[in-house]
């Protein structure tokens, strides 16, 4: 959508209306408020965040164990269990079993993993009807938009410019903008989707290992409608899904929607442990990268993420960048710890003050500052850091390894900014001065300052 | 080997890479599970969560709720309302159709629930109580019709999601699910709209 990748540059576009950028930071720091009253009113919540983080831990590092215990359990349960080592290879498999099934229509619940496999348009090359039936997914679609955000996929957008993009698609009157009728428009619009759908595909909020079950979750019923209506449904799940049991699973049930809008849980959680009566149920397990990511012991713990968004909502670059600027399917924090290494753009890293805000809300204390730090070494490792930097990152380093040579370059610039017109030098402050003003120049250094005064000190005593 | 073994070996082997410590222990839950509370705090418990979620609680104070489900269903069929009713003793005026898509007229659906949260006013519907009294129910029921109202046991309140395992009876080839609420949105500049593909209004019958 934007030309650039770079996320500078696509945050810069974001920013040109301020207006705007200020409704979003502040729809996104609602969430973040109702997620801390709900927090609150769990006295254990720090204990359950702790024990989340271990019960991911262990399942990762006894992932290949869990994963072929699921496996025989869904045999057991009738369910037929598929495996992709990446993104064209789920594709793949999902055509074939839809087109096993003659489906010419599918109605999808969300699911970022099916984004991150740009599934839609591949189903469509091939003749395949692509419902995406959560409110949010489906305005984006008719918008012909990725997702923004991994929760509320349509947080961009004003009820305003639903409402005209209802207009031309649905039919909706000219003008129309108030949520609730837009909404009864888009169930109405839907309804007819579902009770005319072939075949159902969700995403997986948990896979419980010892039950051979999926747990879905959603708000609007839109995956249940969906599943439990055509006779074949499908589930798409990356490894990292895998509780387990379901005792494991009530413990991150308990802070999913508490921490990604404030709920104390969505208010449909199922449990879907075989198909409906002559009903047919499919689950495809997705790598597509997970396994190298886990072959690095920071990255690795990326896969502990419950995917709830609650970390989108607190950033601040996030918040005032927009999800359009990260060069990733997936935004904000999260996609920067999961998303980098598919990053050619080599600017999303650095999409980040390191504030730790989002480590700190993390239902499962994924280390997302110290996992974001850490790709900007592996990025700099490779070589690929973005052009500025690569050229005077180094310099920077020897400059401050060196107290002589920091003290001379400290000093001058002192000087320059006394007597040199502010005007002449801010060009090269760089990126850093599109938005700032130079300082006003200290008196000495402190280093000067603490000598002189560490001195005086020692007189007065 | 067909691809999907080749792809599931590849998957497994390339695990056999990773980083992380195996010695990882699976965390000790057993002390979640909540002591005893008394049944009268666990109703208010449930009904302050069920309100926080938009559901509502009918539970008159002499406990006589089942009567007066009876005399609003009366009144929902006299009104020309659609009501199916998976519940004993509870008659409604629609049988369960063979083909699931047919219930997309039903107005009130009326089912059986096996137990309910206190914390979260999540309440636990599964393949027993969805098939009742009739075999050929369909899962989609409780999410397709327009309202959904649903009768608990006040003994079967439990307060919070870790008693829920030893509760769910979620058999081989079952479907269950937690049900709190209406289905709702807020995907429209965050302003939360009751009703969006499921039901519009959910009320709960305590016995």
């Amino acid at each position: 959508m934007y030309q650039s990748k770079s996320h500078a540059d696509n945050a810069t576009i974001f920013c040109r209306d301020e207006n705007r950028v200020d409704w979003h930071s502040k729809a996104l720091w609602n969430l973040r408020e109702k997620r801390d009253r709900a927090a609150a009113s769990v006295p254990e919540w720090e204990q359950l965040r702790q024990l989340g983080s271990e019960i991911k831990l262990h399942t990762l590092s006894h992932l290949g164990d869990y994963l072929c215990q699921f496996e025989q359990k869904c045999i057991e349960n009738g369910i037929q269990v598929h495996w992709a080592k990446d993104a064209s290879e789920h594709n793949q498999i999902a055509l074939n079993i839809l087109t096993t099934h003659s489906v010419k229509k599918l109605v999808k619940s969300k699911s970022m993993l099916t984004e991150e496999c740009h599934l839609n348009p591949f189903l469509e090359k091939h003749g395949i009807e692509v419902i995406d039936t959560d409110l949010g997914e489906r305005i984006i679609q008719l918008n012909n938009q990725p997702p923004s955000h991994i929760v509320v996929p349509a947080i961009h957008m004003k009820k305003e410019e639903v409402g005209e993009l209802f207009h031309q698609k649905l039919n909706t009157p000219k003008g129309e903008s108030d949520p609730t009728r837009l909404t009864r428009a888009a169930r109405k619009h839907l309804r007819d989707q579902f009770l005319s759908a072939d075949a159902a595909m969700t995403g997986v909020n948990m896979a419980i290992a010892d039950l051979g079950a999926v747990v879905v979750c959603t708000n609007e019923g839109n995956a249940d409608m969906g599943a439990n209506l055509p006779k074949l449904q499908i589930h798409s799940m990356g490894i990292d899904k895998i509780v387990p049991d379901a005792d494991s699973a009530m413990v991150l049930l308990r802070m999913l929607a508490r921490n990604a809008i404030g709920q104390p849980i969505t208010t449909y959680s199922s449990f879907y442990r075989g198909s409906k009566v002559d009903g047919e149920m499919h689950i495809i397990i997705v790598d597509n990268g997970r396994t190298d990511i886990m072959q690095d012991n920071i990255l690795a713990e990326s896969l502990k993420c419950i995917r709830c968004g609650g970390c989108l909502n607190t950033c601040p670059v996030y918040r005032r960048s927009g999800g359009f600027s990260y060069n990733y399917t997936i935004p904000g924090p999260i996609g920067i710890a999961v998303g980098a290494q598919h990053d050619d753009s080599n600017t999303i890293p650095w999409a980040c003050t390191l504030c730790g805000s989002c480590s700190y809300v993390c239902p499962t204390k994924v280390p997302l500052d110290k996992i974001i730090a850490h790709h900007r070494r592996l990025k700099a490792e490779q070589g690929k850091l973005p052009f500025g930097k690569k050229f005077y990152m180094p310099a920077v380093g020897k400059l401050m390894s060196s107290p002589t040579l920091l003290n001379c370059t400290m000093s001058s610039a002192r000087l320059a900014l006394k007597v040199i017109p502010h005007t002449l030098i801010k060009p090269l402050s760089g990126a850093w001065g599109h938005y700032r003003e130079l300082p006003v120049a200290p008196k000495s250094s402190f280093d000067t300052w603490y000598k002189h005064h560490k001195a005086a000190n020692k007189e007065t005593k | 080997m067909s691809q999907n073994t080749t792809s599931k070996q590849a998957i497994l082997a390339a695990l056999g890479h990773s980083s992380i410590n195996q010695l990882n222990q699976k965390p000790d839950l057993s002390g979640l599970k909540s002591t005893r509370f008394l049944q009268t705090d666990l109703i208010k418990r449930f009904e302050k969560g069920l309100n926080s979620v938009t559901g509502e609680l009918i539970y008159p104070d002499n406990g006589n709720s089942i009567d007066i489900l009876k005399g609003n269903v009366a009144q929902l069929i006299s009104q020309g309302m659609q009501v199916i009713s998976l519940v004993d003793g509870i008659e409604g005026n629609q049988l369960m159709p063979t083909q699931p898509h047919d219930l997309k007229h039903i107005d009130y659906a009326i089912i059986q629930a096996r137990f309910a949260v206190a914390e979260n006013g999540a309440i636990w519907v599964d393949s027993e109580q969805l098939n009742g009294k009739n075999v050929n129910t369909h899962r989609v029921l409780p999410f397709i019709c327009e309202n959904l109202v649903i009768v608990l046991n006040k003994d079967n309140i439990i307060a919070t999601m870790h008693d829920a395992p030893a509760k769910m009876h979620l058999h081989a080839g079952d479907f269950g699910t937690f049900i709190a609420g209406p289905s709702k949105t807020a995907d429209i500049e965050q302003a939360l709209v009751v009703g969006a593909h499921g039901a519009f209004s959910l009320k709960v019958y305590l016995v």
